[in-house]
């Protein structure tokens, strides 16, 4: 059947990997991935999916469970209902309220509060 | 319903606030935060400190933990270093974070040296070692080199070369399990009843 | 409509099991099961005994084929390992070297 193989590939709900994953295009998780996923394009882990391993892609969405690290240099966007574990690291972090998230969120960015001006209320009183 | 406090543009608190109901940041507190109701720190404002209340809504800059018995939500725009913990926690598009993110019910990460082994781990022995249960309150348990599943490693995962080649900085002490062999020649024998039944078992 | 279907850029190293249809379009170096139609296409790169209640094969294969319906090799295709199916057919281009056991 003729079909864009290149670009997007889908592991169905009763689909389990026990492997390393990887290659370019995107990746729709609908059944279970024991091992690091590590592809080019975006990689989405649907409700009822899970990844236990790390996870390297251009973007994530998380719908299901992720055990495991993510690095992507784009964003990661983790859905109502999600469970995630483990250090994210993307461009854009997002946390839908409802998730269960138990996560180290390493974003690289200045936290500038701005100077304090001196010590201005005690010269009031 | 309680009251609820503003602290202005211009204003800045030196010390730790407190209260039984809402307070509206929009300017500088040094120091923590701690209200019975809810706390927003709105754009432009900034606490260096940590902030517990209720909810806990950030649109400016917080250097310290948000502590909320409902929600903690990071609008975007918001910049925060610091850890987050609530039943509810909500980033959205835009805002900045940099610490850990835990909603209520889920195991603590284990600390950040010990996650440096953390690639270790995920290794399929290790998965069958280890089943990562809510109840495993660290995400990088010691690697076990004695699982039964060593006749499964028929490939070279090697996890821990993939993982630096994927991204990791720090030099990360490789916890190296004993070598998988290397692949077995190319047609092993159908023994493809009791392999299948492995997989199973992990399950 | 086939549930699982590893695309053509990827690459999988481990075991795979499904009870879905799988088409395989990129590479595999482990092992296949299926309780459903396997289908490795012309692209693929494969090696691992594969398991499937029928097993169709137009890319490159070294590994054992077990399919308790049928086995087919398509033209361009290649394969190299025992099959043990009830039917088994070669296609005229094809290419294979292996034992088979067609259960007689």
């Amino acid at each position: 059947m003729a079909r864009p193989s290149f670009d997007i590939s889908v592991l169905g709900p009763s689909t389990r990997v026990t492997g390393r994953v990887t290659g370019g295009g995107s990746l729709r998780i609908e059944g279970s991935v024991r091992g690091d996923i590590q592809i080019s394009g975006d990689a989405e882990i649907a409700e009822g999916g899970s990844v236990e391993g790390n996870v390297t892609a251009e973007a994530l969405e998380i719908a299901g469970t992720l055990l495991g690290d993510v690095v992507s240099s784009g964003p990661v966007a983790i859905r109502n209902g999600a469970v995630v574990r483990g250090e994210l690291r993307g461009s854009e972090i997002s946390i839908e309220p409802g998730s269960r998230v138990s996560a180290r969120l390493v974003a690289d960015f200045e936290l500038d509060l701005g100077p304090l001006p001196p010590a201005a209320a005690a010269k009031r009183r | 319903m309680s009251q609820s406090s503003v602290i202005g543009a211009g204003t800045i608190v030196r010390g730790n606030v407190e209260g039984e109901g809402s307070l509206e940041i929009f300017g500088r507190v040094e120091g923590d935060v701690s209200m019975g109701g809810e706390v927003t720190v709105s754009e432009g404002g900034a606490v260096r400190g940590n902030v517990a209340g209720e909810k806990i809504s950030v649109h400016g800059a917080v250097q310290g933990d948000l502590l909320a018995t409902q929600a903690v939500l990071l609008e975007r725009g918001a910049k925060v270093v610091g850890d987050l913990s609530a039943p509810r926690v909500g980033i959205a598009n835009g805002a900045l974070v940099r610490g850990t993110v835990r909603t209520e019910g889920e195991p603590a990460l284990a600390a950040p040296n010990k996650r440096v082994a953390a690639p270790a781990v995920f290794k399929p022995s290790a998965f069958a070692a280890k089943p990562v249960a809510k109840a495993e309150p660290k995400l990088a348990p010691p690697v076990e080199p004695d699982d039964e599943d060593d006749e499964d490693e028929e490939d070279d995962y090697d996890y821990d070369q993939q993982r630096e080649a994927a991204v990791m900085p720090p030099a990360r002490p490789k916890e190296k399990e004993p070598e998988r062999r290397p692949p077995p020649p190319v047609l092993p024998s159908l023994g493809k009843g009791a392999k299948a039944k492995k997989k199973k078992h992990r399950d | 409509m086939a549930g699982t279907v590893i695309g053509e850029g990827l690459s999988i190293e481990g075991d795979v099991t499904s009870d879905e249809e799988v088409v395989v379009q990129g590479n595999l170096r482990g092992k296949l099961t299926s309780t459903d139609a396997v289908s490795i296409g012309p692209s693929s790169v494969v090696q691992a005994d594969i398991s499937g209640q029928s097993v169709s094969i137009a890319g490159q294969v070294v590994g054992d084929i077990t399919a308790p319906e049928r086995v087919d090799i398509q033209a361009g295709g290649r394969l190299v390992g025992d099959v043990k199916a009830a039917r088994f057919t070669i296609a005229d281009g094809a290419s294979f070297k292996g034992a088979v056991d067609m259960e007689v």
